[in-house]
């Protein structure tokens, strides 16, 4: 048998274990973060220095002309007008689709529920994949235009069984209530349900919305014409694709003024990216909790 | 068997149920067309489909499983599978266990205004576009650029190292942990957080030091979800984030890069072989499923949780 241990002392970390592990948090933050504050500090430098790329602490000189020649790109505009009509659009109508099938499948009563419950889980398991889909919007006559970037992303089934998750957490009896005191269906959904679900429909539209920002796969394959691509597009034809040189997407006036300012291809690519991702980077700590929420929805449903 | 008591079908009921499949019918159209059409449009697989032709009929050209077979014997088919194995190996030996060691980590710091500022900071690459995140890394690599200067430092050649097929993998893995592990590891830390605290303060008065209170304490408390996790993941091994590669690779990296959405890509979408490149996705998922299914039937059976 061992001693007894004599004193029975909490034991307590060692402070220098502590401090290491502070450190290693600090360093892994830093990795997350440097890179982005790298890309801003670099578009705001000089443009002198910005050519050599060795800014890595703060700005060195300070030069919003990587700025100024973006925003006088009208591609650059259009993009932008593009991706925000299809965020809008699809996050309007993804709430409407969710809560259409979602409100329905709480009613015991439904005929044929388990039927319908099938029909929803099939497709999450299977689909027909890249060709058949674009084949499908061939045939549709979507290609090219706008509304593929809408019509088939404004219905998620994952989202509609959250959805049904969050519906059927609230009481029945509500319901019952309200059809007591005359309510018809439609009523019952927006009078006694919709009312309570702004948790979820905030989850689903934050969800909705980074995702269809970000997106850039659909838009690719079923939009070869500049002229409705959205800004993800417009900006893998900078940022990736190497074949093109940003002086060669800009026009002659604003390439002769990149000359002339001395920018560099690689600064103006830095103010790109910071451009593009501020509505996303200021927005994302304010609606983080509703993302948070979401992976622990999900995670109930598994 | 007894039999349920039914409640009697009235015309009340009938009405509620015409106006309720009303609703949905909308959106089960939408189903219908956009998710229930391409499993029917696989029929192309086992055809030579021409793009305007019908899928069913007389002009139809049935090629049996041929497709399937030119596939399967066809010069690409070891490279794919060997690429798509490494890539997600790598997935998931460090964009698996990241997430779980970062939740473990930042559990570590007591600190809250300091925890809440960190996580914060790790959600931010998940937000960021892949195309920004692919933009900025090949900046990166380029030569000249901010890595390959850092590389340097340890001897490496100032080369762009995009071009670099050796390079691939890891550049590719790095991307994936930076830009995933800080949204990955929020199931972790809610779990963490739900054990129960007065285990730990008795595993001190023990005399428990940080190690043991994490091994004995903190995994065997999220030990479920890890579980479910890894057969997930084990189960989606064949499914590789071809969004990120389509960006990050270049002819100089098929080699080791091209993976099956991407080969999907360049020869359908771009070369118009539609039906041969239906046969080799399909074929992929089938595996693919075959797979989920086998993981998810080991879950349910070590864990007791599973998709279905």
């Amino acid at each position: 048998m061992k001693t007894v241990r004599t004193k029975n002392r909490i034991r307590e970390g060692s402070p220098a274990v502590t401090a290491i592990l502070y450190l290693l948090t600090i360093l892994v933050c830093l990795v997350t973060v440097y890179p982005m504050y790298y890309v801003l500090i670099l578009s705001i430098s000089a443009p002198e220095y910005a050519a050599g790329m060795d800014v890595y602490l703060f700005p060195k000189g300070f030069s919003l002309d990587a700025y100024k020649m973006l925003v006088g790109d009208m591609e650059m505009w259009r993009a932008y007008a593009n991706t925000i009509l299809y965020t809008v659009a699809t996050t309007a109508l993804m709430l409407v689709t969710c809560v259409l099938v979602a409100y329905p499948l709480t009613y015991k009563r439904l005929m044929g529920r388990k039927y319908v419950n099938m029909f929803l889980l099939i497709p999450m398991y299977f689909s027909g994949g890249m060709i058949p889909a674009f084949l499908l919007i061939t045939k549709l006559g979507l290609y090219g235009s706008p509304l593929s970037q809408i019509i088939p992303a404004c219905f998620s089934i994952w989202n509609i069984i959250l959805m049904k998750a969050f519906f059927s957490s609230i009481p029945e009896g509500l319901r019952e209530a309200a059809k007591i005191d005359g309510g018809g269906v439609v009523q019952i959904l927006t009078r006694v349900y919709l009312p309570v679900s702004k948790p979820i429909l905030a989850v689903i539209a934050v969800y909705t919305i980074v995702g269809r920002w970000n997106s850039w796969f659909d838009a690719l394959v079923y939009l070869p014409r500049t002229d409705w691509q959205p800004l993800q597009l417009f900006l893998r034809r900078i940022l990736v694709e190497n074949t093109r040189q940003v002086t060669e997407i800009l026009n002659p006036e604003m390439a002769a003024e990149m000359v002339r300012k001395q920018l560099s291809g690689a600064q103006l690519k830095y103010a790109m990216i910071i451009f593009t991702s501020l509505p996303v980077l200021f927005t994302y700590p304010f609606f983080q909790k509703y993302f948070v929420k979401g992976v622990m929805l999900g995670s109930l449903k598994e | 068997m007894a039999k349920k008591k039914k409640r009697p079908t009235t015309p009340a009921v009938i009405r509620e149920n015409i106006q309720l499949y009303l609703l949905m019918l909308p959106v089960f159209i939408l189903i219908v067309i956009f998710c229930y059409g391409p499993m029917f449009g696989l029929v192309i697989a086992f055809q030579d489909y021409m793009p305007g032709s019908p899928f069913f009929g007389e002009s139809v050209d049935w090629m049996g499983l041929r497709h399937f077979q030119r596939f399967i014997q066809g010069k690409y088919f070891g490279r794919l599978i060997t690429n798509t194995l490494v890539l997600s190996g790598l997935n998931l030996l460090f964009g698996f266990t990241a997430p779980i060691l970062f939740a473990l980590l930042i559990d570590q710091v007591k600190r809250i205004r300091f925890k809440k500022l960190v996580q914060t900071a790790s959600y931010m690459p998940y937000f960021i576009s892949t195309v920004v995140v692919a933009g900025m890394v090949l900046s990166f690599i380029d030569k000249g650029g901010m890595v390959t200067r850092f590389l340097t430092l340890f001897g490496l050649p100032n080369q762009n190292w995009r071009e670099q097929a050796s390079a691939f993998p890891a550049i590719y893995t790095v991307t994936n942990v930076w830009k995933g592990f800080g949204f990955g590891s929020i199931l972790y830390i809610s779990a963490i957080t739900s054990i129960d605290q007065s285990q730990y303060e008795s595993a001190r008065i023990d005399g428990a030091n940080r190690g043991q209170q994490c091994w004995y304490i903190t995994l065997p408390g999220i030990k479920n979800i890890i579980a479910i996790n890894l057969i997930m993941a084990i189960g989606g091994i064949l499914g590789t984030n071809s969004d990120l590669i389509l960006l990050l690779y270049t002819p100089a990296t098929y080699d080791v890069a091209d993976v099956i959405g991407t080969y999907t890509y360049r020869l359908g979408i771009q070369g118009g072989q539609y039906s041969y490149t239906a046969a080799a996705g399909l074929f992929m998922s089938a595996i693919g499923f075959t797979l989920t299914y086998i993981a998810n039937k080991v879950s349910n059976r070590m864990t007791g949780y599973g998709l279905w």
